[in-house]
């Protein structure tokens, strides 16, 4: 059947948005449109000759649709695509740009857990994990996705202000010859040199 | 073979970074991919890394880089540093061919003639341009691979 001619405003800044390659497709509502406007979305993989129709993602109100599942495989690309219908009418398939989920995902900090003496504090950093369809799917950290990893920690002296900066690629740090009795603040970030990836500093 | 070649993948990365975009959007064709269909860079067996190396360096240096002009002075600047990067490094790996140290055997040799097949299935402009926009393919298994 052919398309139906399309003259709905597109869909706007589709994108896809990755955290921890939890790949999720985002876009805005057509210009001037209000309630009522629904979407369907295709994928692709680079290179391979087929769109792929997200079945829960067809006649859809709301703004994004999931495609971890989809775009999982990080040593694929991918293409997605959004269309809007309204009353009978509809717009153009809008894409995205390509996707690449190594480079283009986003990394959250590390988890820290510190312990101390009275004069030194020990440092342990975990990595986030990889998305996994699901709890009982084994994890994979992004450690072994990114094996050039390296973490940024910076210890604070909160009485003096004085701030010490260690990047380090293993994962435990032990800080000697602190005060005692005096309060530090350890933060820490991931730092991928390349591709260049930083996550956020934990809290 | 065993061969150690030092390269600024950072550099390289930053710039292919910077013209990503651009690059990629020049390219229409979703449904051909040079470098990673059918055969994926990521199924080369450990021995014949160097050899794959070697010649999509020699592939880039000689059939991509030279046909990608664009009307943008940024975006060509980058290019040729890109072009100048591949060259040294493809001039440190042709060492190791040249000592024996950098044979492929006949899967990959495989996977280089299907390479050069996708290219040669479009016309050059459009096939160096896609070449190019597929660099992060490239560098993605070579640091996954290192």
């Amino acid at each position: 059947s052919g398309e139906l001619y399309c003259s709905l405003p597109n869909p706007r800044n589709v994108r896809f948005e990755s955290v921890n390659m939890k790949n999720v497709l985002h876009w805005s509502a057509p210009e001037g449109t209000g309630d009522g406007v629904f979407y369907k979305v295709k994928y692709a993989v680079y290179g391979v000759g087929k769109w792929i129709r997200k079945p829960e993602c067809k006649n859809i109100n709301r703004t994004w649709c999931d495609l971890s599942n989809e775009t999982s495989d990080y040593e694929e690309q991918y293409y997605a695509s959004v269309k809007a219908f309204l009353n009978g009418a509809c717009s153009d398939w809008m894409e995205t740009t390509r996707f690449n989920p190594l480079t283009d995902t986003k990394i959250d900090p590390p988890m820290v857990s510190v312990s101390s003496t009275d004069r030194s504090i020990s440092i342990v950093l975990t990595a986030p994990e990889k998305w996994k369809r699901s709890p009982e799917e084994e994890s994979i950290s992004l450690l072994q996705v990114y094996p050039g990893l390296q973490y940024n920690v910076s210890v604070l002296n909160k009485k003096t202000k004085k701030r010490w900066f260690f990047s380090i690629s293993n994962n435990t740090l032990v800080v000697p010859w602190l005060e005692p009795g005096t309060a530090y603040c350890v933060s820490a970030q991931i730092h991928v040199p390349t591709p260049v990836l930083d996550s956020g500093y934990s809290k | 073979g065993a061969c150690r070649v030092s390269m600024s993948m950072t550099e390289i990365r930053a710039g292919f970074t910077a013209i990503k975009a651009n690059i990629q959007s020049r390219d229409p064709i979703r449904t051909l991919s040079i470098l990673s269909h059918p055969h994926s860079l990521h199924k080369v067996k450990s021995s014949d890394r160097c050899c794959i190396t070697y010649q999509l360096f020699t592939f880039y240096v000689d059939k991509v880089f030279k046909h990608c002009r664009t009307e943008d002075s940024f975006v060509n600047r980058k290019i040729s540093s890109i072009a100048n990067s591949f060259l040294s490094t493809r001039r440190k790996l042709g060492q190791c061919h040249e000592q024996n140290n950098c044979m492929c055997g006949e899967e990959s040799t495989e996977k280089l003639k299907q390479i050069l097949a996708n290219y040669e299935g479009l016309n050059v402009t459009s096939a160096a341009m896609k070449s190019l926009g597929e660099l992060d393919i490239l560098l993605d298994w070579m640091e996954k691979s290192r």
